[in-house]
């Protein structure tokens, strides 16, 4: 331990180290003693219990109590060794003094950190490749439902944007998208891969983010999209531990008029102006509307045509229901109905406790999450077995074991029709009830469009919705010490997960599309099934200055799922209880779905450090997917690595403010096949009694069976090969309180795994297969800073920022050299990806302005449906004609770059924590204008305050078009810049302050730590952006930045928590 | 357990679950199932793109607007759409999926061991008449398309095939192996026979103007057609016969699609173009009221009050009363002037019995009169006492939809006759059709009591019907007197079967003037309308350019090779 190697990164220990050194050589051996005394953090002073201790060059040891005492007898002249996870390891060299009060400094530069990388574990020192470890202390006290929205913000290279539905994942991409399809990391939770979004932080030891070749070509084809290695909390040996944290979050709506929409009054004056003389305000504001056999119409107080005795409610409508319900004068606030305060608490409880042979940890976390829109909701319960046992001397046997019940409502995010643009299309008139006390709607009334009463959706349909899931997963495993430097580990893991889903749809008597349909349940049960099994041999010796460790292995993956979905119609009854399927009686469907896919892996990776200066690393990787044919079912992902500790030479001795410096470049291929179907091989045919049946007999209500084409087959397809460079460096200076780490990178895409573009006279209704075609490439910068530092000696603060920018770039895809993605029922393709700019570009017309007389229309290029108060396009290609040639790259929704501030600040027992994160520099693209800023579409939806400042030929200073009732080329029925809007954001994610007992005030209690805290998540947004939230989660590529109405997720969050430990 | 793995190349060799493989198919019965398959597309669901939107092609030919919302009338009817619409696109999509699976018939058919010649010669003369029927359909819609037949495949890289040949050589080719080969009746009445192809035989060739050849075929056809179950061609006695489920498949069925709704999905099988047509509010609303007629159309159905004849060219000038803008419980008085019979079979109106379901009281039916007009369309509603067995939950009907009908061949026989110049035998013809309209047997009656409108009919017509035959006029005024009246009768016999606006393509310069007409229809419409600001109004027809859809840009995009794309846009775009 004590070999030359300047360990100045960890000056403090090592200070220490030579003085113990010196102080042990100085004394005699002496006979044993026994110390007594206490282990505290040096920061806040907490006692530390479960600190390990041990006697130096004996297996003797003990750990500290729950008070954070220890006793232990030890013989005069012998080391104590002092360690606990994220502190600074201490010794002392034991004297005649019997009692020990140690301090432990925190670990926070954490150099000596052992991190977990690809099949192995390293030193953070010693890594060379692009890794990001994740500060889980801060990670944890940010308010999240989940792993996936902790990890926002918290490592540089990582973007993720967060869901505010319950139950729905983040959307996590790591440098960038480089792929129109799965962008998703792989994330791998004690060696099993693993969603994770149904991993509570709180379980969580450690993070890291594999960004680089250097780091991630070890797991080859599935590492394309970066990896996320997570290890979880494992038991420590001691005696039991007791953790219990809770948590209490109530969670406001967005205030006020989100949408910004038009009360009753003003919606009538815009609706009149677009319909002038329309049945509906004829005679001014009516009192009631109605419909009946008769037809519909609107009413004043007194009307026999609103006689509530004529009102009948039958379901389904055959014709006879005659509805009436009153007008709304003021407006329906049907965003305030939709969303609610809500309540959500968390509840993790864990044991760990063990011996030196074995140790144990058990955890159980409650997640009861109420989203503000009503009737949605997840359950999250959760319990996690993690054992350790050592059998003789070299054998090491355990097992992870984690399941996982999730009960969800969710709601579709971010979605055209039956999402929260909802609460717009209903017109403010409409009451959320009728006279006699059913659901309000769009059936009893003249023209009140289509729109479903999302009230009644939600609290009639959704809320009988199950969708309940169990996901059981975890692994058992042996290590084997083979001779003296050789471990054999074999792991067998499997994540199964059964899933069961049941959604019942009522007849919607009060919406006039859909009152006579009959009601219906689809029931759809699945499993799935995956299986890993992980050989590793690794080899670990350092001789003199040379420090070397190897890895082999092989990895056996297979995926098995299976469903069976079925449904039927018209049920007599909606009672939920009656809700079998044996109780409908017609359009009885069933259908199952089988799927299966293997991958089989060889690896290995060697590193190798000489004089802790010079580092070099390589991975060598085989895969054999089933997903490919067999001439390209193998490929090989290698990769190098290197760093140079430049801090470790001599001529850098003097400049004793750096503690280290380290330059480093990795290159290495990354695989992928994630855009790639099971059955990409083959060309095949399918039957489906929709698609492919046909009554050739003529008998009306009978059909018989064909076939038909379903996918074409490639089988030349393979790997898509992402080539990633990247140069880092990483300094420590100012006894390291300041920490510094900088990365360039370039990730380049060969065969770009894309499903072939083929005109419809070749693909027919048939699927195109994957082909590797095309590149993006993406550049960009990783950064993070981080000071700490203390004023006095009571406050100590600390303040870290990360950031992540990338460039993004089509490179070449195929003839014509783009294509469209991400479109709108009426406004048609939005978004272009093309060659020479990045990944789904928002494309369309440029607006210059808005036709202000038949003078400047004439005079400008001939446009389509010019006319005044209508938008004015640029004449891209000066020709004098606007048309599809004129469309131009209107806006980026990849940002520029975002970042996340941690500020941190403790003061005696008060910790103060602050967190921001940031997008900047991408566009969105606002469709919901489309509804709300145009009488066009849907015109009996409730539409935008700004059309008060429509364009008139009298108010011509605005840019907002001229209210209308139709949508012609040059308003809302082409694609234009228009709704294209500034996406930049800063949100201050959480603002939290803790509390954490003094010892002696609760040890009566047998308690050895409390902490109470108190946070408001989301205290403000600061954006441009009129929509609800400028950080809109998409679903695939396709639709990055397209805003539908995503659900928001800046609400306000008061948190209140407890954490204490028994 | 490493070694086994690694070794055992199974663990990697995973077959697909659930589908099947050419080979599997490749048996007489597998080439039946795929032959199936092609069939199946007829009904215009089941292959990408195929939904209510191919249902595009009649809202541009002036006789219905558009999908009845409170949008207005269709950017189709107005000529509004652009080379880049969707909807067109998912048309060109769907049409050639259902070709593909043609070709798939076709590539598998040498493959077959199993079978006898005359089976696989069966199957192979109805995949070409499919194939026939799929393209003539491309043809009418985008014109110049690209031939793509079995040789195309994906595996041969040779699809990108220009579309400036005319493929009309190879639809006839496909049409008259068909008529060679195929049986005069079938086991199954869906399947096509040998009339069936000579009657598509001789449509392609009236969409070529080859009068002459069509004249041959046709006097074939009526002389000596049947139907594929064995029905000697002739008008059924009843015209609304032909549009409801329960006496579908009669001797006017030359080529019928088999619509089926309650047989175990949804909405898979039934008439998807029409499925969102119908009433809006009142006991037959099952859609979404999309589909209403015109003014102008209904207007059409004026007759003499003397003679009962058309008022070909003069009806313009009379336009019917309507209840536009009056509700329901205000009084409004129908035309009480003679009407031709087929108007109240057509076309849902105010005061007329409705089907069975009710006489229609006018606006309480109507989605949005103030968008669109007060008329609703019939000939795919269903018959309320059959409702449970006919309509499927989504609105869709299994109401036949009979792509060719005995009276087309007969107006097709009266235009080879006028452009022949044998003019009385075309007024025979057309009469042939008149005195079926002309039987009051087939008038829509008044209700035994209208509160109860299942209880039966009177025997009293529900309107002033009026409908007589022609008596040498065509003779005495001329030839192209005749021509219109003979597109007149096209226009009042075939109303809302999806032939108007290729009629009018096809007549444009034979004594119609496409340009004219159309301009003339979207101010009537246009006006007519109330809401004063209407897509009629915005829109304008050019025929060089709306003659035929555009190529889609979509397409044109996917065809690029070597930087240059294999479909060249129609003209106009």
């Amino acid at each position: 331990m004590f070999h030359p190697v300047p360990f100045s990164h960890y000056a403090r220990s090592l200070c220490l180290m030579i003085l113990c050194a010196v102080i042990s050589t100085s004394l005699l051996a002496q006979s044993a003693i026994t110390i007594r005394g206490s282990v505290t953090d040096a920061g806040n002073s907490q006692t530390l219990p479960g600190v390990n201790i041990l006697i130096k060059d004996s297996s003797q040891g003990t750990t500290t109590d729950a008070e954070g005492n220890f006793t232990i007898s030890a013989s005069a002249g012998s080391t104590l060794i002092f360690s606990f996870i994220g502190y600074i390891t201490q010794q002392y060299v034991v004297n005649s003094e019997s009692s020990l009060n140690v301090k432990l400094e925190t670990d926070t530069h954490a150099l000596s950190e052992v991190v977990v990388t690809g099949y192995s574990s390293q030193q953070k020192k010693d890594i060379v490749g692009s890794v990001a470890v994740v500060n889980v202390k801060e990670l944890q006290s940010v308010p999240s439902r989940s792993a996936g929205q902790a990890l926002q913000g918290m490592a540089s290279g990582v973007n993720v944007i967060r869901s505010g539905v319950p139950g729905n994942g983040s959307k996590i991409t790591i440098r960038g998208v480089t792929n129109f399809g799965n962008t998703d990391p792989l994330v791998i939770v004690d060696g099993i891969q693993q969603d994770i979004n149904n991993i509570s932080s709180q379980d969580i030891e450690s993070i890291q983010v594999l960004k680089d070749a250097g780091a991630a070509a070890i797991y080859g084809v599935r590492g394309a999209n970066g990896v996320v290695l997570i290890t979880t909390k494992k038991g420590k040996s001691g005696k039991p531990v007791i953790n219990f944290q809770s948590t209490i979050n109530m969670v406001q709506p967005l205030s006020g008029n989100p949408f910004n929409v038009l009360n009753s009054q003003e919606y009538m004056q815009v609706y009149n102006t677009a319909f002038p003389n329309n049945d509906r305000f004829i005679n001014g504001m009516p009192d009631y509307m109605y419909r009946g056999p008769g037809g519909a119409g609107v009413a004043k107080e007194g009307d026999p045509a609103v006689n509530p005795s004529l009102y009948h409610y039958a379901s389904p409508n055959i014709g006879q229901n005659y509805i009436i319900q009153k007008v709304n004068k003021e407006g329906t606030d049907w965003y305030g109905a939709m969303f609610k305060k809500a309540i959500t608490t968390e509840q993790n409880l864990s044991v760990n406790g063990g011996t030196e042979k074995s140790k144990y940890l058990f955890s159980l976390g409650l997640l009861d999450q109420k989203g503000t829109l009503i009737e949605t909701s997840l359950k999250r319960y959760s319990a996690r077995v993690n054992t350790e046992y050592t059998l003789g001397k070299h054998i090491r046997v355990g097992e992870n074991l984690n399941v996982i019940y999730r009960d969800t409502r969710g709601f579709s995010e971010n979605s055209d029709f039956g999402g929260i643009i909802e609460t717009v299309k209903m017109p403010p008139i409409v009451p959320l009830y009728d006279i006699k006390g059913n659901y309000g709607g769009t059936f009893a009334g003249p023209a009140l469009g289509d729109a479903q009463n999302p009230i009644a959706v939600q609290q009639r349909n959704r809320k009988n919705d199950l969708v309940n899931q169990w996901h059981i997963l975890g692994n058992i495993y042996a290590e084997v010490d083979l001779f003296k430097d050789f471990t054999l580990r074999s792991s067998l893991g499997y994540n199964v997960v059964n899933s069961f889903n049941q959604d019942f749809n009522t007849t919607q008597v009060e919406n006039v599309q859909g009152n006579n349909s009959d009601n219906s349940l689809n029931i759809n049960y699945s499993f799935s099934r995956m299986m890993t099994f992980t050989n590793l041999l690794t080899y670990k010796k350092n001789i003199g200055d040379h420090n070397i460790s190897v890895v082999v292995g092989t990895e056996a993956i297979e995926n098995v799922g299976r469903g069976v979905s079925a449904a039927r119609e018209r049920y007599f009854s909606e009672d939920f209880n009656f809700m079998v399927l044996n109780n409908g009686t017609n359009a009885i469907t069933n259908s199952s779905s089988v799927s299966k896919n293997s991958l089989f892996s060889q690896f290995g990776r060697i590193d190798y450090v000489f004089q802790d200066k010079y580092i070099l690393g390589a991975t060598i990787r085989r895969d054999g997917s089933s997903v490919f044919g067999p001439d390209k079912r193998y490929g090989i992902f290698p990769s190098v690595s290197a760093g140079w500790r430049i801090s470790g030479e001599e001529f850098m001795s003097n400049l004793s403010w750096i503690q280290d410096l380290k330059l480093r470049g990795s290159w290495g291929v990354l695989g992928s096949q994630s855009n790639v179907s099971a059955v990409n091989a083959f060309s095949l045919f399918g039957s489906g009694m929709s698609t492919t049946y046909y009554d050739i007999n003529g008998a009306s209500n009978a059909i018989v069976q064909g076939f038909g084409v379903s996918r074409i087959g490639n089988l030349a397809t393979g790997w898509e090969e992402n080539v990633v460079t990247n140069l880092g460096l990483d300094m420590s200076i100012l006894n390291n309180n300041l920490e510094f780490s900088i990365e360039y990178y370039k990730k380049k895409i060969n065969g770009l795994l894309f499903s072939q573009p083929l005109p419809a006279v070749v693909i027919g209704g048939a699927t195109s297969p994957s082909v590797n075609i095309g590149d993006i490439q993406n550049t960009g910068i990783d950064g993070s800073v981080r000071y700490r530092g203390k004023i006095g000696s009571d406050i100590t603060y600390n303040a870290g920022v990360n950031i992540t920018s990338y460039q993004n770039k089509v490179v070449n895809i195929p003839d014509p050299g783009y294509f469209f993605s991400g479109g709108h029922q009426g406004l048609g393709s939005i978004v272009r990806n093309e060659e020479g700019h990045p990944v789904s570009s928002f494309y369309g017309y440029r607006v210059t302005g808005l036709f202000n007389s038949q003078a400047e229309v004439d005079a400008a290029p001939t446009q389509n449906s010019a006319a005044p108060g209508r938008f004015r396009y640029e004449d891209i290609n000066g020709d004098g004609v606007i048309n599809s040639d004129d469309r131009t790259h209107l806006g980026n929704p990849n940002p520029d770059f975002t970042y996340g501030i941690n500020l941190n600040i403790g003061y005696k027992r008060f910790d103060l924590g602050a967190f921001f994160y940031g997008s900047q520099g991408n566009q969105i693209f606002n469709v919901t204008k489309a509804y709300t800023h145009f009488a066009g579409y849907y015109p009996t939806t409730n539409m935008s305050r700004d059309l008060l400042n429509a364009w008139t030929p009298e108010n011509t200073n605005t840019n907002i078009p001229k209210i209308e009732s139709v949508n012609t080329f040059s308003t809302a029925a082409a694609p234009n810049s228009f709704f294209i809007e500034n996406g930049s954001f800063l949100k201050m994610r959480s603002l939290s302050l803790g509390y954490t007992f003094a010892p002696h005030l609760i040890q009566k209690v047998n308690i050895s730590n409390l902490r109470l805290f108190a946070q408001i998540e989301n205290l403000f947004t600061i954006t441009k952006y009129s929509g609800l939230d400028p950080e809109i989660i998409g679903g695939d590529t396709s639709s990055l930045g397209l805003d539908r109405g995503a659900y928001p997720n800046n609400e306000k969050g008061f948190i209140f928590g407890l954490s204490v430990n028994f | 357990m490493i070694s086994t793995l690694s070794c055992n190349q199974s663990f990697l060799d995973i077959k697909p679950y659930g589908s099947v493989s050419e080979t599997t198919l490749s048996n007489e019965q597998g080439a039946n199932l795929l032959l199936i398959g092609a069939y199946s597309l007829l009904d215009g669901g089941g292959a990408t793109g195929g939904n209510y939107t191919i249902g595009i092609g009649r809202l541009r030919g002036g006789d219905e607007i558009t999908q009845g919302t409170e949008t207005g009338p269709s950017i189709y009817n107005t000529m509004l759409y652009t080379e880049a619409d969707a909807s067109i696109e998912d048309r060109w999509k769907f049409t050639y999926a259902a070709v593909n699976r043609c070709n798939d018939v076709l590539r598998l058919l040498p493959k077959v061991t199993d079978s006898t010649p005359q089976a696989l010669l069966q199957i192979e003369a109805e995949t070409k008449f499919l194939r026939g029927v799929y393209y003539l359909s491309l043809a009418m819609f985008y014109k110049n398309v690209p031939w793509i037949d079995e040789t195309i495949e994906y595996s041969k890289k040779n699809y990108f095939v220009s579309n400036t040949a005319n493929i009309y050589p190879q639809i006839e080719a496909d049409f008259q192996f068909a008529a060679d080969n195929l049986t005069e009746t079938k086991a199954q009445v869906g399947r096509a026979n040998k009339w069936a192809a000579k009657s598509f035989l001789a449509k392609t060739f009236m969409f070529q103007n080859k009068f002459s050849e069509a004249k041959t075929l046709l006097e074939d056809i009526i002389a000596n057609g049947q139907t594929s179950n064995g029905l000697k061609y002739k008008l059924l006695d009843r015209y609304n016969d032909n549009f409801i489920t329960r006496t579908k498949n009669g001797s006017e069925a030359v080529f019928t699609v088999q619509m089926s709704v309650n047989d175990g999905t949804t909405n898979g099988n039934g008439n998807y173009m029409d499925r969102y047509n119908g009433t809006y509010g009142g006991p037959a609303t099952c859609c979404y009221g999309w589909g209403q007629p015109t003014f102008d159309y209904v207007d059409a159905f004026q007759t003499d009050a003397t003679k009962g004849l058309p008022l070909i060219d003069t009806y313009q000038n009379t336009p019917l009363p309507t209840d536009n803008g009056i509700e329901s419980n205000q009084a409004f008085t129908p035309y009480q002037g003679t009407l031709d019979s087929r108007l109240d079979w057509t076309v849902g109106r105010r005061g007329i019995p409705y089907r069975d379901w009710g006489v229609h009281p006018g606006k309480a039916w109507v989605r949005n009169q103030f968008n669109t007009g007060p008329y609703v369309v019939i000939k795919n509603i269903v018959e309320q006492a059959r409702v449970n067995t006919d309509r499927g939950t989504d609105g869709a009907s299994n109401n036949p939809y009979s792509l060719i009908r005995f009276a087309d061949v007969l107006l097709w026989a009266a235009e080879c006759e006028v452009e022949a110049g044998s003019l009385s035998k075309a007024e025979e013809y057309v009469n042939i059709v008149r005195a079926r309209a002309a039987n009051p047997d087939g008038f829509v009656k008044k209700y035994l009591d209208p509160s109860d409108p299942m209880k039966g009919y009177s025997n009293e017509p529900a309107a002033n019907y009026k409908v007589g035959l022609y008596n040498g006029e065509f003779t005495s005024q001329g030839k192209s007197y005749a021509r219109k009246a003979v597109f007149f009768e096209r226009r009042l016999e075939l109303g809302q079967e999806w032939h108007r606006f290729f009629d009018m393509v096809r007549f444009d310069g034979r004594d119609y003037d496409m340009n004219a007409n159309m301009s003339w229809l979207m101010q009537r419409e246009g006006k007519a309308i109330l809401n004063e600001a209407n897509n009629w109004l915005l829109g304008s027809f050019d025929k060089t350019k709306h003659a035929y859809f555009p190529i889609p840009l979509g397409q044109i995009d996917l065809s690029v090779i070597d930087g240059k794309s294999a479909l060249v846009q129609n003209p106009g775009w």
